[in-house]
């Protein structure tokens, strides 16, 4: 039960800088998510938490107190790995009564006991608790590495993209389970993950790492809404955001976009349209979310003519990419729009599709450097996520 | 190009002495399958259903323990893998590493003895398709996964192959590689028009890729359909578990007469779902099965709604949806909506089912209840 | 594949095999014959002859015979136990911590089992003159360590290696202090690897010859070198010489047997990790 604090982390290993100066403040029992592609640094900031890493520049606090020096059995962190890292030689109970049969954390047996099967039975694994690793699934192994964290109070868990390894069903059922037993963790979490969803669903807040810096901290909704540039708003959502690249041109008392030949009069929004005055006649990207924008198989007033790319299910709904009518398929895939549709129409590959966008729901970006200018009803959304705060 | 036949096709391994694996035990049974010419069939099951199996006897790499083979009109069981006319493409790549690319693609053709300059035109030909023009002369060793995977397909393919037979080919590509690499797939077979077959244990494979899916599971043939009829129609529980993420929801319930209407209910729980009237023939008061809804089919009424109140046990904002869990007896009940509205666990919301879209599992066989 | 074809296939196959144990064993069974025969049947290839055990009762109770052996248990033994006990963390920092010229020192420990012993034991045999560690227990401990230790450090090295560095990790979170760490998580991991290892470095210290035949002299005399004192001046005592050969050949077999399931895993766990 601690609040995390790091300034100015840096670390370096060989050549490679692996942070580069990063500082997040985790609050007391808040749950918050390192979130961001493959290599980005996410796991040696935990690392550094742990003391598993030594940084070479900034430092580590946990509760105000500079912990940099105090060395990793003695910073009370529980920690689960990607790997899972179970004693292979122990048997599950071991494996999770091991933090307490350490001359740190002794208790006695019985209440070893106790408080493992407590874990046991919150992670549904009583049956388990005689069988070595080696019988293990992959979800159950994950299980016990989540249960071994759990027999201790710490003073904080630190998740290292726990649920990688599970299967797409799997990690979707233990994400949901993991939601549901966050409620009484009642303790400082920091999990790591490259699964947007994952980041979404569990983190009080999220921040997004790449190349070893901290790019955004926010809300999920702040995240989701106002990503403060184009790579954040493609990281968020499955399948991705539709970046449309196009001149901004003032039009009477409306701005309109120009992009592929085809012009957009956008919605009135007073509050966007004073952030859009200083982009006229500039070039901006537009981010839509493929949820708003509409298709139809008939033309329709306001509709463009695009041909199918694919039609692909991603589980209870599918996805339609499709190509501005008359280009090749090919390459040129930043032209792609992708959309929502029910699983099961029938839809053949190259055919006609109209489409249109709903641009009261577009995010806008700066044409060279990608970093967010507005969206629509911002203060909206702003309210939305700080509610979410709150409660 | 020619379709694919199997009839009656069994596969028994033989077991070697140990006393402990089962006789008796196929790893495909009675399998009965037809794939037309031009037709992109998935086998879709768990691992160790015997999908590969099947696969493999196909392609004459495996014995057939019973039953017919036929690859158009010709029974191909007696006949060696290379005299079948089919591509195959695996799951590892196994490419010759002292080759380049284009002599990869071209070996099988080389060792064919076909013409120098033909050869060439049709490595040419087939390069751009699978977007291989670029790397032709690289060593396989500096490709990354989803170029092997190319490369593996562009080799298959070369030989105009009759019948394409491709084994989890996507397996050890991750994430957005896998995706773009599927929907290539996708638009290859529908260029070269090829009689495709393609086993995965991915369901969204299977339901993006394929014109019709064959589940299989234990060996045994479950259902056979277009990846809609799967979805909407499944005739058993394993199939309507198996296909669609998150899973549909599958319930035990007692059914129960009130006012001359059916309800479901369930134990540990004070939700009432109505039973579609078309399902009152071959129902009765008391009557025990389990009930299946997709995520999507259940509900949040409003404040006038006549759902039962229900207490929401975890919320999930995914940003693109919201997923809800509700607590029924053991089983956590997902809800996909749309709804911008952020709730917490704690909150009531009033669950409406679209009780038309509920299916009836029987408790013993999972075999669904069908209405008369 | 019918099931005649199959069978047959098996019949070959332990054919085969049995040939080869005959081709393998023959020389040990040679070896227990000609400890029973007497001098005077020694040289008859016909096989008619009554055992006798006065080549046993003749080396064992006649000579220093269990001296020499006791000397080759402390040389052999202690050039284990010195390996395991410097070797096991050289190991461990050879596959843990990255350092300079790591795979250099590495390839030296193994590089000493290259040079021909014959080759390095005179430049040795001065050395050893000059410190006075001639015909010493120490001396011979110490050389044998050119044989038992890069053998150790190599396979050993391998099953660090194959523990993920995560599973420290995760002991160190427990709370638990590195000491604590290698042996309670550590050592039980690697104990099939060091099994196999420390006995396989045994058998090759045990048989070794040139070293002590060279670096010891009166005093200190391991069973290899004392065999060939039973090829007297006149006559080759074959018997005898067999006698002392077979039982000087139990330990050994003792040891591989007891720890057959270790050594079996063991070694094939490194062959296939290669």
């Amino acid at each position: 039960m601690s609040r995390i604090t790091l300034e100015n982390i840096h670390k370096t290993f060989g050549k490679v800088k692996a942070l580069d100066g990063v500082s997040i403040d985790v609050k007391d029992k808040e749950f918050f998510v390192l979130f961001g592609p493959a290599g980005a640094g996410k796991t040696t900031i935990l690392n550094c938490i742990a003391g598993i890493a030594m940084p070479e520049e900034g430092v580590v606090k946990f509760d105000g107190e500079i912990i940099n020096l105090v060395e990793t059995a003695k910073r009370n962190v529980a920690m689960v790995f990607e790997n899972y890292a179970l004693y292979p030689q122990m048997t599950v109970y071991d494996n999770m009564a091991s933090p307490l049969r350490s001359d740190l954390y002794r208790q006695n047996e019985d209440v070893i006991k106790e408080r493992v099967y407590a874990a046991a039975k919150m992670m549904k694994m009583e049956n388990l608790l005689e069988r070595l690793p080696s019988q293990l699934s992959n979800g159950q192994k994950q299980r016990v590495a989540m249960g071994r964290a759990l027999v201790r109070t710490p003073n904080v868990f630190l998740m290292d993209e726990p649920l990688a390894h599970l299967d797409a069903k799997l990690r979707n059922a233990m994400r949901t389970e993991l939601k549901e037993m966050q409620a009484n963790f009642g303790t400082t979490s920091i999990y790591v993950t490259h699964d947007f969803m994952e980041a979404m669903s569990l983190g009080d807040r999220i921040a997004i790492v790449n190349q070893g810096k901290i790019v955004q901290i926010g809300t999920p909704d702040d995240i989701y809404y106002l990503a403060c540039n184009e790579f954040v708003a493609q990281l968020m959502g499955d399948p991705e955001i539709n970046i449309l690249s196009g001149l901004l041109r003032k039009n009477g008392d409306n701005y309109s976009f120009l992009s592929n030949g085809s012009e957009f009069v956008l919605p009135a929004d007073a509050a966007l349209m004073n952030k859009l005055a200083a982009y006229d006649g500039k070039s901006v990207d537009i981010g839509i979310r493929p949820q708003h924008v509409m298709y139809s198989f008939s033309k329709d007033a306001g509709y463009r003519d695009y041909q199918v790319y694919s039609y692909e299910s991603i589980g209870n709904k599918s996805v339609i990419e499709a190509y501005p009518a008359g280009h090749s398929g090919r390459g040129d895939t930043h032209t792609h729009v992708r959309m929502i549709a029910p699983n099961g129409l029938t839809i053949k590959i190259d055919q006609l599709i109209y489409i249109d966008f709903k641009l009261d729901h577009t995010m806008f970006f700066d044409g060279s450097s990608k970093e967010f200018i507005g969206c629509y009803n911002e203060a909206g959304i702003r309210a939305l996520s700080a509610g979410k705060e709150e409660a | 190009m020619a379709g694919l036949k199997l009839v009656h096709l069994y596969k028994r391994y033989e077991n070697s002495g140990k006393k402990k694996s089962i006789q008796n035990n196929y790893a495909v049974n009675d399998l009965n399958l037809e794939c037309a010419q031009g037709e992109f069939l998935a086998l879709l099951g768990p691992s160790g259903c015997g999908k590969t199996t099947t696969l493999r006897m196909t392609a004459g790499l495996e014995d057939i323990t019973k039953g017919d083979i036929y690859i158009g009109d010709t029974r191909v069981n007696d006949l060696a893998p290379k005299d079948r006319h089919i591509g195959l493409a695996f799951e590892d790549y196994a490419m010759y590493p002292p080759m380049t690319v284009y002599e990869n693609i071209a070996f099988n053709l080389r060792a064919k003895k076909v013409d120098k300059n033909e050869i060439d035109r049709r490595v040419r030909e087939i390069a751009p398709l699978m977007q291989v023009e670029d790397i032709l002369d690289t060593m396989p060793v500096k490709l990354s996964g989803g170029q092997k995977q190319r490369v593996n397909i562009a080799r298959a393919i070369i030989r105009r192959p009759e019948l394409l037979l491709m084994d989890e080919p996507l397996s050890h590509l991750d994430g957005k590689a896998r995706q773009a690499m599927r929907v290539e797939i996708k638009r290859l077979i529908n260029e070269i028009k090829c009689t495709t077959v393609y086993v995965t244990h991915d369901q969204l494979e299977a339901m993006s890729l394929a014109d019709r899916i064959a589940i299989i599971n234990f060996g045994v043939l479950q259902q056979v359909g277009t990846p809609a009829e799967v979805y909407d129609n499944p005739v058993n529980e394993f199939v309507a578990s198996f296909i669609g993420e998150p899973p549909m929801n599958i319930m035990e319930t007692k059914i129960i007469k009130k006012d001359g209407n059916f309800f479901f209910t369930f134990e540990g729980s004070d939700l009432n779902i109505h039973v579609p009237e078309r399902y009152y023939s071959v129902i009765e008061d008391g009557f025990k099965c389990k009930m299946g809804v997709r995520p999507m089919d259940l509900l949040i009424g409003d404040e006038n709604s006549k759902g039962t109140p229900e207490r929401i046990a975890t919320f999930e904002n995914l940003g693109d949806e919201r997923r809800i869990g509700i607590r029924v007896g053991n089983t956590l009940m997902m809800l996909i909506t749309e709804n911008e509205r952020r709730y917490k666990s704690g909150d009531i919301i009033r669950l409406e089912v679209r009780g038309e879209k509920t299916h009836l599992f029987d408790l013993e066989t999972g075999n669904r209840i069908r209405e008369k | 594949m019918n099931k005649g074809s199959k069978r047959l296939l098996t019949i070959t196959q332990n054919g085969l095999l049995f040939i080869y144990a005959i081709f393998a064993l023959f020389p040990l069974i040679w070896m227990v014959l000609l400890s029973i025969k007497s001098d005077t049947q020694m040289y008859t290839t016909t096989f008619n002859f009554t055992p006798t055990l006065s080549n046993y009762t003749e080396v064992l109770l006649k000579t220093d015979y269990f001296k020499y052996l006791l000397d080759s248990l402390i040389v052999a033994g202690g050039a284990v136990i010195i390996s395991v006990i410097a070797g096991v963390p050289a190991a461990y920092a050879l596959a843990r911590y990255d350092f300079k010229k790591k795979e250099d020192i590495a390839f030296q420990i193994l590089s000493f089992k290259f040079a021909p012993e014959i080759l390095v034991v005179l430049p040795l045999f001065m050395i050893y003159q000059t410190l006075g560690l001639y015909d010493s227990y120490f001396g011979l401990i110490w050389v044998y360590q050119l044989i038992s230790m890069p053998l150790l450090i190599w396979v050993v090295r391998g099953y660090f290696e194959d523990i993920s560095v995560e599973i420290e990790h995760a002991a160190q979170v427990d709370g638990y202090s590195w000491y604590q760490i290698f042996f309670k998580m550590l050592l039980p991991l690697i104990k099939p690897g060091l099994v196999s290892a420390a006995l396989l470095a045994f058998i090759f210290a045990w048989n070794t010859f040139t070293f002590p035949l060279l670096l010891a002299g009166s005093k200190i005399q391991p069973i290899t070198v004392a065999i060939t004192k039973f090829l007297g001046t006149d006559t080759a005592h074959y018997g005898q010489l067999a006698v002392a050969a077979t039982v000087s050949a139990l330990p050994a077999i003792i040891f591989a047997l007891c720890i057959q399931k270790h050594l079996v895993r063991g070694l094939s766990f490194g062959a296939v990790k290669g």
